[in-house]
């Protein structure tokens, strides 16, 4: 029998969506707890657009998109968690606001459900100190968009038992995902590697080595990468990059992390990347 | 300057132009092809008369190799090896309109090469260096008219990769930037335009990238296998960095980081220590059947 029947997810967000889709589309049932019903309607939404769109590519029929639908359920209600038996968390990187929700959802499931976060600024371990029976908290961390990248990183608190890190790396490979396995460090490892050569592009950008629109070019032709780093900044969104990088920084002191004038100045102008049409690659006030 | 920078110029775009390759190395055959293939008439310069047979030999089998793959016609393929010459003397390389160093990076031996060619070249001809790591102004200080130097940094293989990148020296001149990126144009190539620092755009981010997953891995945040699985999973890079050091050779990447490093004084571009235990130990990557990991043969990638 498989493992983790019964999955939740919490928040119902761009991650939380993409999660959910991931767990459903492998057989499981999944609840997807929000606080309100207008949150829930534009996650639904969005869910749904998304498997429109694999229909559309033929990546998916019909019927599979109606399944996978069928197995999602939506609720503002905690209590509807109980008979979960992995719980996911993708809300808001606020650490109290986590903290307050796995007290509330800790309160309903069983004392041998598995908690997971999928945060990517905050420490697994923390969190693990905020729940009933840190030993069976991890984190699980999906990257965006989670229906497309393959890979998941599984990340041990200084609590998580073993048993619990094999069981998430089976139940990674059961969603078709390929699990890697890292340590509770800022950043974990992709973003640990990833932030640092960003923040450089940034400061080299600012320091004029080339335009924007040809360090991305270098790097695309140059190495093969699908997207050039300020590409992938304005898609990741300024604002998320400078507070991933500015939590590394506060919890490393590693001079690599601090957010870079340049990044600091974008976003105090309201330039966020794609999500408002104003990055480093799409300025439409014409200034660069 | 009296004279209009177009009157001074050298329109190199679009007429077919004798190009001299100065090195019959990988890179300098590489580019040859390229020029070749765009209806370039070239001349591959070579102290090393077997180094020169092996090079041309080498353009040769690429232009095969593209009627093969049904990339060039066969008529396309002969005329293109016709436009093929060879020469161990300098004074040969007079007609050349543009000029492209591509020899070992060794500054003094660049600076004397473009000295010797000034007394042989026009006083128009561009002077390209396909250095990687070496300064474009202090190579360019060998010839007597450093406006007329650019950089054009290829990348391996020249015949594939359709990027360039372009970097003037202090003493660069407009004309020559423009005719410089109006040839590259007719190469089929992608300029991208930069600055006269050390590793340009891509070694400038590449190396630092590199040594922080050598850093990672001997930190143990992962081994070689989850730390190559988690980047080409979650970013997109074609190879992992262990996969593609392996392709590079630890031996290069260590001198390219050492010479950047050595310029720039900046931590994250020296090279870690396991890398030179790699290279003590033999373990170069593929081209010696085992670097972070073990190969039955050593064949390049993309060979």
């Amino acid at each position: 029998m498989a493992d983790f029947e019964r999955v939740a997810v919490l928040g119902f967000g761009t991650m939380g969506a993409g999660i959910a889709q991931v767990v459903a589309m492998s057989g499981r049932e999944v609840t997807v707890l929000e606080a309100g019903q207008d949150r829930i309607e534009a996650g639904s939404a969005a869910l749904a657009g998304f498997l429109d769109g694999g229909v559309a590519r033929g990546k998916m029929t019909e019927s599979e998109r109606d399944e996978t639908l069928a197995r999602i359920r939506s609720t503002t209600e905690p209590k509807e968690l109980d008979g979960c038996d992995l719980v996911i968390e993708a809300v808001s990187e606020r650490f109290e606001v986590k903290r307050e929700l796995f007290g509330a959802v800790a309160a309903v499931i069983g004392d041998d459900a598995l908690i997971v976060t999928n945060t990517s600024a905050l420490s697994v371990t923390a969190l693990a100190a905020s729940v009933p029976g840190p030993g069976r908290f991890a984190g699980l961390h999906f990257f965006n968009p989670a229906p497309l990248m393959r890979v998941v990183e599984v990340v041990r608190a200084l609590q998580t038992e073993p048993e619990v890190i094999e069981r998430l790396t089976e139940f990674v490979v059961a969603l078709g995902k390929e699990p890697v396995v890292v340590k509770d460090r800022p950043g974990f490892l992709v973003n640990y590697l990833l932030m640092p050569y960003l923040n450089d592009v940034v400061t080299e950008l600012d320091n004029e080595l080339a335009s924007a629109e040809d360090i991305d070019t270098a790097l695309r032709l140059g190495l093969g990468y699908k997207l050039g780093p300020l590409e992938l900044l304005d898609l990741i969104g300024l604002d998320v990059h400078e507070h991933a990088t500015q939590s590394a920084y506060d919890a490393t002191l590693d001079p690599r992390f601090a957010p870079p004038p340049l990044l600091r100045q974008m976003v105090a102008a309201g330039y966020h990347g794609d999500k408002n049409g104003m990055g480093f690659r799409n300025r439409q006030d014409g200034t660069r | 300057m009296s004279t209009p920078d177009r009157a001074e110029g050298n329109d190199v775009s679009t007429l077919e132009r004798t190009v001299a390759v100065l090195g019959a190395g990988t890179m300098g055959t590489g580019i040859a092809t390229v020029a070749v293939r765009a209806g370039h008439r070239a001349i591959i310069y070579d102290v090393d008369e077997a180094n020169l047979s092996r090079g041309v030999e080498s353009v040769r089998a690429f232009l095969d190799n593209g009627v093969r793959l049904g990339k060039l016609t066969p008529e396309q393929a002969q005329q293109a090896s016709a436009r093929i010459e060879a020469s161990t003397d300098l004074n040969d390389l007079a007609p050349a309109e543009v000029v492209i160093e591509a020899i070992h990076e060794d500054l003094g031996a660049k600076q004397h090469l473009f000295g010797e060619l000034d007394r042989i070249v026009g006083g128009q001809t561009l002077f390209h260096t396909n250095t990687s790591t070496l300064s474009v102004t202090a190579i360019a200080s060998g010839s007597r008219r450093p406006e007329r130097v650019v950089g054009t940094h290829y990348c391996n293989p020249a015949p594939l990769m359709k990027l360039v990148e372009v970097a003037d020296g202090r003493h660069t001149a407009g004309w020559a930037h423009d005719a410089t990126m109006e040839f590259l144009a007719g190469l089929g190539k992608t300029s991208v335009v930069t600055k006269d620092r050390p590793g340009f755009i891509v070694n400038r981010f590449l190396i630092p990238w590199e040594n922080s997953c050598i850093n990672a891995l001997e930190a143990g945040l992962g081994s070689k296998e989850s730390i190559d699985t988690a980047v080409t999973g979650a970013l997109g890079h074609p190879m992992g960095p262990f996969a593609l050091l392996d392709v590079v050779g630890l031996d290069i990447h260590q001198q390219v980081a050492t010479r950047l490093y050595e310029q720039l004084r900046d931590p994250r571009f020296y090279p870690p220590p396991m890398v030179d235990r790699m290279v003590a130990a033999g373990d170069l990557g593929r081209k010696t059947g085992r670097g972070f990991y073990t190969y039955d043969d050593n064949r390049l990638f993309g060979s």
